[in-house]
């Protein structure tokens, strides 16, 4: 109200007194403005960029036309085998019902089909686990962030392989239940006002104190996992062995442990490389020199076929987890290299700035050095993340069935026998879309926190 | 390189692997695992391909079914094991595979010096030459001065150079490292002649859209013997491997099939009787029981009927058998398993 009168009176003011009124501005020049305009600057502005314009035309034109033609107007989509495909088009056209009926192959490998929905469930899990980080009122995010990528695994695990359970395996899946059950309730009770959950809970039992509250707090993280236990042993999936894993499931398995686990082992081995005792300093480098001047073809071949040989007969490694470990070993020496760029960025008036505050090696570390070397090196780990998903495909030498060697396999089922470009770009379009979506959420990522300007 | 060096990995492997190996018979290990690990390839059709339904099927996954069937009573007690070639033989060596099916070729150096026992012979296969029906040839012997579109770094690439030289002729090799980039070089005319393992071309060619304007011909320019193969060392699974097969070849050759194979049983055929073990005791000296063929030819069928069912005349990969290497020796081919008795 009392704006208001203060424009209206600054109105009748100016009305009072002649002042100086600038002419509204002229539209610009007709050939300055508009489409022919915007064609003339940017694309002909001169002959030779004029032909290029047109050259760029007919190239963008040709492949789109032949593309369109090949996968819609000349594809085939209704047949029950390569040969029907072929006597209809020949090679002009796609044949995509080979890719269609393939596709839960692709996806899900050789995983029954009566169980996919324990695939589909562990993917909605993570989806709502992560959920709470994207609600604006939630304060424990780092803390659920942490719960996810450390006891998702715990539970996921059960949920994908099933089998019977010993007790410490009932103990850990409980505890991947309690942290789901707990990161679930914060997240409620966080976004509708009631603080932290466990607070929440202690001052329902009546506590008062902080001190209480804290012991009440812990008692009711025991009854949620009491609660997760009950459910866990009432809880049996049949047992999947992870041989029959595969297609982008089995990418995104190896992948994800590949790039969760990448990043904290590069960050301790990237400290231990700079750490000032030799001892360390030197196993740190002897580990990162050794699994960065080897292939990864290599790693995956000595665990998966020297390792059955050094171990005593009968013992069997699971291959699946043989070739995470190679996977996840060599990220890590790599991620190592790219912390160790990063923190080699820092000025060493921050390291200084921190001693003089008093902090110590761990706080210094952790609350001055690392937060502003891993805003600068997120484009590096980014890209060791999208190289990782992309790596993933040589497990197939290792006889593990990922997404790539699903695809070659379309081309040996006597069905559609020779099939191979389609399902090729079926998985091109697959690659691209999860690479695409991880590039983008970094530009993003790196937006916010202004990593690019603040330097 | 590649080879040089995973060949002597894989000597090595053998070399340490003998001991444990002998020290569990695999018989043993099999039953203790309630399965049996069974090495196959990269899928191919027709030997071991993966369907849609994710399934496994062909000649070679027929042989790894057979010897669960003989050893388990289900041929479906099989763990399928899908190794790159360049592995293939680390992985049988270190105890991983109990067996190995996959298109193998027996070679000396093969049995001798890398630690394996072949079991036997369960396709007859050869390299042939494939050729556009309108470029008029009726031999190999007219292929002089031709382009030749071969697979790079395998043995195939030797054996074409081998049949130039010894016929004092020359060849032009258009090579590439993957198959489908050969094939569409030899389908848009870049080279005149197509080489391949003969069944590897009755498949490949079975993809082209007018199959009918390619013809294989008739000439054979190497051997390729392909059989299962167990590790060096335990004899008695070597047994039980190669007799399995003998006895599928054997049952086709007494007519016993998978539908008639109880009939059979009543059979006065002393040569039959034998075979399903209502004479004698064959089986059990091997570690199973008495009607271990019975249990195969149930599972699986008889060698013929495996053949047709995988790459007989009605299947897409389609290697015509009759008067080929692979027809019975009654028959006029050299599939001929040794007497049981």
């Amino acid at each position: 109200m009392a704006k208001e009168q203060k424009t209206s009176g600054a109105a009748a003011g100016a009305a009072a007194f002649k002042t100086f009124t600038p002419m509204a501005a002229r539209p610009a020049p007709k050939d300055l403005t508009g489409v022919t305009a915007w064609l003339r600057t940017n694309l002909f502005s001169s002959v030779p960029s004029a032909l290029l314009t047109f050259l760029g035309l007919w190239i963008a034109w040709s492949v789109l036309s032949a593309l369109v033609s090949w996968g819609w107007v000349n594809a085939v989509f209704q047949a029950s085998s390569r040969r029907e495909c072929l006597d209809k088009v020949g090679l002009s056209g796609a044949c995509w019902p080979g890719v269609v009926v393939w596709i839960p192959n692709l996806i899900y490998g050789l995983y029954p089909k009566d169980q996919v929905w324990r695939i589909n469930w562990g993917a909605l899990l993570l989806i709502v686990w992560l959920l709470p980080l994207w609600l604006p009122r939630v304060q424990s995010k780092i803390i659920i962030g942490f719960s996810t990528v450390l006891l998702f695994p715990l539970l996921a695990s059960y949920l994908f392989l099933g089998g019977p359970k010993g007790w410490i395996w009932t103990a850990l899946i409980a505890v991947g239940l309690t942290g789901f059950l707990w990161s679930l309730l914060t997240a409620a009770s966080e976004s509708l006002g009631g603080g932290p959950f466990l607070r929440l809970a202690a001052r329902l039992m009546g506590a008062k104190t902080a001190e209480e509250e804290a012991q009440r707090g812990r008692l009711a993280l025991l009854g949620l996992f009491a609660i997760a236990v009950l459910l866990v042993t009432q809880w049996n999936l049949d047992f999947v062995p992870t041989r029959v894993w595969g297609g982008l499931f089995l990418t995104l398995v190896i992948s994800g442990f590949a790039i969760t686990f990448s990043l904290p082992a590069g960050i301790i081995l990237a400290l231990g490389r700079r750490s000032k005792m030799p001892v360390i300093s030197l196993l740190c480098t002897t580990f990162i020199e050794l699994f960065r001047s080897v292939p990864l073809i290599t790693i995956l071949f000595m665990f998966n076929t020297m390792l059955p040989l050094f171990l005593p007969a009968g013992v069997e490694v699971n291959q699946l987890l043989r070739a995470i470990v190679a996977v996840c070993l060599f990220a890590s020496a790599y991620m190592a290299e790219i912390v160790r760029g990063g923190l080699q960025a820092i000025p060493r008036g921050q390291y200084e700035a921190a001693s003089a505050m008093g902090l110590g090696y761990w706080q210094s570390t952790s609350l001055i050095i690392m937060p502003q070397a891993l805003k600068i090196m997120i484009p590096n780990i980014v890209g060791i993340f999208i190289g990782l998903l992309k790596d993933t495909t040589l497990v197939s030498i290792v006889g593990l069935f990922d997404l790539l060697s699903m695809a070659r396999a379309i081309a040996r089922d006597p069905g559609w026998i020779g099939l191979f470009l389609e399902p090729m770009f079926f998985i091109t379009v697959v690659y691209f879309i999860f690479c695409f979506a991880m590039s983008q959420y970094s530009m993003s990522l790196e937006k916010r926190l202004g990593a690019g300007e603040r330097r | 390189m590649l080879k040089t060096i995973l060949s002597f990995v894989a000597m090595t492997a053998a070399a340490a692997a003998t001991a444990p190996a002998q020290a569990q018979a695999t018989l043993n290990q099999v039953k203790a695992r309630g399965s049996l690990n069974c090495q196959v390839g990269t899928p191919t059709a027709g030997f071991y391909a993966l369907a849609a339904d994710g399934t496994w099927s062909g000649m070679d996954v027929d042989m790894c079914r057979a010897v669960a069937a003989a050893v388990f009573n289900d041929p479906k007690k099989v763990q399928f094991q899908s190794v790159t070639s360049a592995v293939r033989f680390t992985s049988l060596a270190n105890g991983e595979s109990d067996m190995l099916s996959r298109t193998t070729t027996w070679t000396a150096v093969r049995d001798t010096q890398l630690g394996l026992e072949f079991a036997g012979i369960n396709f007859y296969d050869g390299q042939g030459l494939m050729v556009p029906k309108a470029a008029n040839i009726k031999s190999a012997k007219e292929l002089n001065n031709a382009t030749v579109c071969v697979l790079t770094g395998t043995t195939t690439e030797l054996n074409i150079a081998d049949f130039y030289r010894a016929n004092n002729m020359t060849f032009k090799a258009v090579t590439a490292e993957n198959e489908n980039v050969l094939i569409t070089t030899y389908l848009g005319g870049g080279c005149d002649v197509y080489t391949n393992d003969k069944s590897g071309l009755a498949a490949i060619r079975s993809a082209f859209p007018k199959p009918d304007e390619h013809m294989i011909l008739p000439e054979t320019i190497s051997k390729e013997p392909l059989g299962p193969v167990v590790r060096h060392g335990d004899q008695n699974w070597g047994d039980i491997v190669r007799w399995t097969l003998n006895g599928l070849i054997e049952a086709e050759e007494g007519g016993v099939t998978s539908a008639n194979v109880d009939e059979m049983l009543k059979s006065t055929n002393p040569a039959i009787k034998r075979l399903l073990g209502v004479e004698g005791n064959i089986g059990e000296g091997m570690g199973l029981t008495k009607d271990f063929m019975v249990r195969v030819i149930k599972g699986v069928g008889n060698y013929g009927e495996i053949y047709e069912r995988n790459v007989g005349a009605k299947t897409p990969v389609n290697i015509p058998r009759d008067g080929s290497l692979n027809a019975l020796w009654t028959k006029g081919g050299i599939l001929y398993a040794p007497p049981f008795r």
